[in-house]
């Protein structure tokens, strides 16, 4: 690193720093009004759905007296695994002192918040009846996994949030000072709020500092728990499939290698958008590369034991579910998902152009996708599979498939995640400004310095 | 259904061959007996409950002459040939059958089948009915429940030609309300002040707090409105036993795992504790900006 001595050097990269960081606030055209449109239309369309579904009641989706969980809890693990990657980049990595993760904690914080938020919305719309939704608050028992996941997803919010607006906060400060005439006036008031009247002394860093590193080893036990909890509403049942002790560390393992897809996407549109090629370097793909294939091989191992201890086994009601996803009704799906979701990008990844920032962004998609569709075969076969003989049951009762109002609300979580995403990035940097600037040389005492 | 009713005519036909050309004799002696239950209100009504669970399947409702088609054919308890039994003839006849018809000596008391033969005496032109198919009367009922000494209190008025007043002799049915319909709990008549007590009895369960939902009705020869006290705290609590073992995980919150509980208080504390922390370490940012800015100042 070498430290940039003169003044007018420093102010002159700072500014360049500031320009092209803010570029996502200060940015408007065409474009981004009509990804708005078009998010706004696809959320409002959802909204519709739902209404429908609480009038007329928990009937219009698929789900019936077996399958009682359908596409609404395989969205909901689906998005508190891809949470998951705020606690793997902006807390593990940081602590481990990887500084090439350090712009990319921004990204994951957002990944995190948006995808934790839907997780809680996507649950309460899950629910028949959503006004007694604060009985599971009122009259929930404390030996339930459930209460126990409310409680966990609730506190990984809350540090997520945190740990988002921590850093965020000088960003705020040199945004209030430098950028009151390029901005319009409410968000430099909403600047002004929120950066708390930031003076940049050392006293307020070193409570930044010191902040950041209560929450980062906070968020360590309680990201762990989030997705452990999430694997034991189902680990802690009987049914062939979720009666497993590994399910904790496999879903926390899955959720690595969707949460990093995630973000890589993410990356790629900030870099390609709004022209940030120096900030997220292709290096910085290349690294994420080769952390997806780490993520991917943990998870690889898990799902080896996943399937082949059971399989070597074949007890009856394990034999029924593992025959339905190998060679049954799931078997596409399931091919899909181990081949082309975690095999392939495995394989692929190996090689160094696969790392550069498009191909990298077309597997991550690939993965996410079948991430996604991983939770739905984590959920639905067990299901349709009881211990109890299924007998004098419509058909439609055996097998799920889910509605077009289901399909609908689950659009609607997607876009509404991208939504989250989109307004984070339309208000604040995509990358801590201030910690960027010092990692290139610059001190600190510029950033308090008024134009 | 028809054709089963067929099967039973062409089976009684051959039971009743012997019999069917012939009058049925009772013994002299039998013939005479006199009826030892005085025919009053009482006895004719219950005859009347005795004949609709006994003698209905084949004798028919009274005076509709809707009887069974057996050979020989069962008697409508209304007409004249029934009637003109003497009750001696009657009692003997149900206690002692012929042909299609069982003998009930062995299954209806010797006291019960005289009230029997009270029911068909009430359709008998030389006897006072006792039953009187008059339209029912409108009638209001109060009740209120005394829970230290268990007892109902109930009085009943009825509407006579200057408006209501108070309801004497009254049958009143107390009954529980159960998740599948009432249970009877017993009956109470009214006194001259139209007022009646009922003392529930010490051996009515309640649900598990002791609660019982307590329904008042008159008979229906009234039109009332039923009264139902709901949650009067009189029955024995019901024994519920506890289905799941102590020593599982998943539980209640009464039977909760201490060890459980107190893990989830003190994790999930000591995490909002800490944010807790951080959120106050803001407010030391803004103490922290405007204790320098006075300072410059």
């Amino acid at each position: 690193m070498n430290k940039i001595e003169s003044p007018a050097e420093s102010r002159k990269m700072l500014d360049k720093i500031m320009t092209d960081l803010t570029r996502s606030i200060t940015k408007k055209d065409e474009l981004t009004r009509f990804w708005f449109f078009i998010l706004i239309m696809f959320i409002i369309v959802g909204v519709w759905g739902w209404i429908i579904q609480i009038k007329t009641g928990l009937g219009v989706t698929g789900m019936r007296d077996y399958v009682s969980w359908g596409m609404y809890i395989a969205n909901f693990v689906f998005f508190v695994a891809v949470s998951l990657i705020g606690f793997l980049i902006s807390s593990a990595l940081a602590l481990l002192k990887i500084s090439w993760a350090k712009p990319i904690s921004r990204v994951a914080e957002q990944v995190a918040i948006a995808a934790v938020a839907l997780a809680g919305i996507i649950i309460v719309m899950d629910m028949g009846r959503p006004d007694r939704f604060l009985n599971v608050f009122l009259h929930g028992r404390f030996a339930s996994p459930i209460i126990w996941d409310v409680t966990v997803v609730t506190t990984y919010l809350t540090i997520s949030v945190l740990l988002f607006y921590l850093p965020l906060i000088p960003d705020l400060a040199l945004m209030r000072d430098h950028m009151a005439d390029k901005l319009p006036k409410w968000k430099i008031k909403l600047y002004t709020i929120l950066a708390l009247g930031w003076k940049g002394n050392p006293e307020q860093y070193k409570i930044i500092y010191h902040s950041m590193r209560i929450l980062m080893l906070l968020i360590i036990p309680v990201g762990l728990s989030i997705h452990t909890v999430t694997s034991w509403l189902f680990a802690s049942t009987l049914r062939s499939g979720w009666d497993t002790t590994i399910l904790g560390p496999y879903f926390v393992a899955g959720a690595f290698v969707a949460g990093t897809a995630a973000v890589i996407i993410v990356m790629f549109v900030y870099r390609v958008r709004y022209r940030l090629k120096d900030y997220f370097e292709d290096l910085h793909f290349d690294y994420m590369g080769k952390l997806l294939v780490f993520v991917c091989l943990v998870y690889l191992y898990f799902n080896i034991n996943e399937y082949l201890v059971p399989g070597y086994k074949m007890k009856l009601g394990e034999g029924i579910h593992l025959r339905e996803l190998f060679v049954g009704n799931y078997s596409v799906m399931f091919w899909f998902v181990q081949l082309t979701g975690l095999v392939l990008p495995i394989v692929l990844l190996l090689f160094r152009y696969f790392r550069k920032p498009f191909p990298i962004m077309v597997i991550s998609f690939v993965v996410l996708v079948a991430s996604w569709l991983k939770r739905y075969i984590i959920v639905i076969p067990t299901l349709e599979h009881p211990f109890l003989p299924v007998q004098n049951v419509p058909d439609h009762f055996k097998h799920y498939s889910p509605t077009s109002t289901e399909i609908m609300i689950t659009i609607f979580s997607f876009v509404s995640a991208m939504l989250i995403i989109t307004i984070l990035a339309k208000l604040f940097p995509v990358i801590t400004m201030w910690e960027y600037a010092e990692e290139k040389g610059i001190d600190k005492k510029y950033f308090s310095e008024k134009p | 259904m028809k054709l089963k009713s067929l099967k039973i005519t062409a089976i009684m036909i051959f039971l009743s061959l012997a019999v069917s050309a012939q009058d049925w004799i009772v013994p002299d002696d039998q013939k005479n007996v006199a009826n030892p239950l005085p025919y009053n209100l009482e006895n004719v009504k219950k005859g009347k409950e005795l004949f609709l669970k006994n003698c209905k399947s084949c004798h028919g409702d009274p005076g509709k002459n809707n009887v069974l088609p057996l050979v020989p054919p069962p008697v409508d308890i209304t007409s004249e040939k029934m009637q003109k039994n003497t009750e001696g003839e009657i009692f003997y006849k149900i206690t002692h059958g012929r042909g299609a018809m069982p003998q009930f000596g062995a299954t209806i008391s010797d006291d019960d089948r005289w009230r029997i033969v009270n029911y068909i005496q009430n359709f008998n032109p030389a006897r006072q009915p006792m039953l009187v198919n008059a339209p029912a009367t409108k009638a209001k009922l109060l009740a209120s429940v005394n829970e230290q000494e268990k007892k109902v209190e109930i009085f009943a008025e009825y509407l006579a030609a200057d408006g209501y007043i108070k309801l004497p002799n009254a049958e009143i049915t107390i009954s529980a309300k159960k998740n599948f319909g009432n249970i009877e709990i017993g009956k109470v008549r009214t006194g001259e002040n139209g007022r009646a007590i009922f003392t529930i009895p010490e051996t009515l369960i309640g649900d598990e707090e002791g609660y019982v939902n307590i329904v008042v009705a008159l008979d229906e020869t009234f039109i009332a409105d039923v009264v139902t006290l709901d949650k009067a705290k009189v029955g024995q609590l019901k024994q519920v036993q506890k289905l799941i073992r102590p020593g599982v995980l998943w539980s209640t919150n009464e039977n909760i795992q201490i060890w459980l509980l107190i893990s989830y208080i003190c994790v999930t504390g000591a995490a909002w504790l800490t944010i807790g922390y951080v959120a106050f370490q803001l407010f030391r940012i803004k103490k922290s900006s405007k204790t320098e800015s006075s300072n410059i100042s």
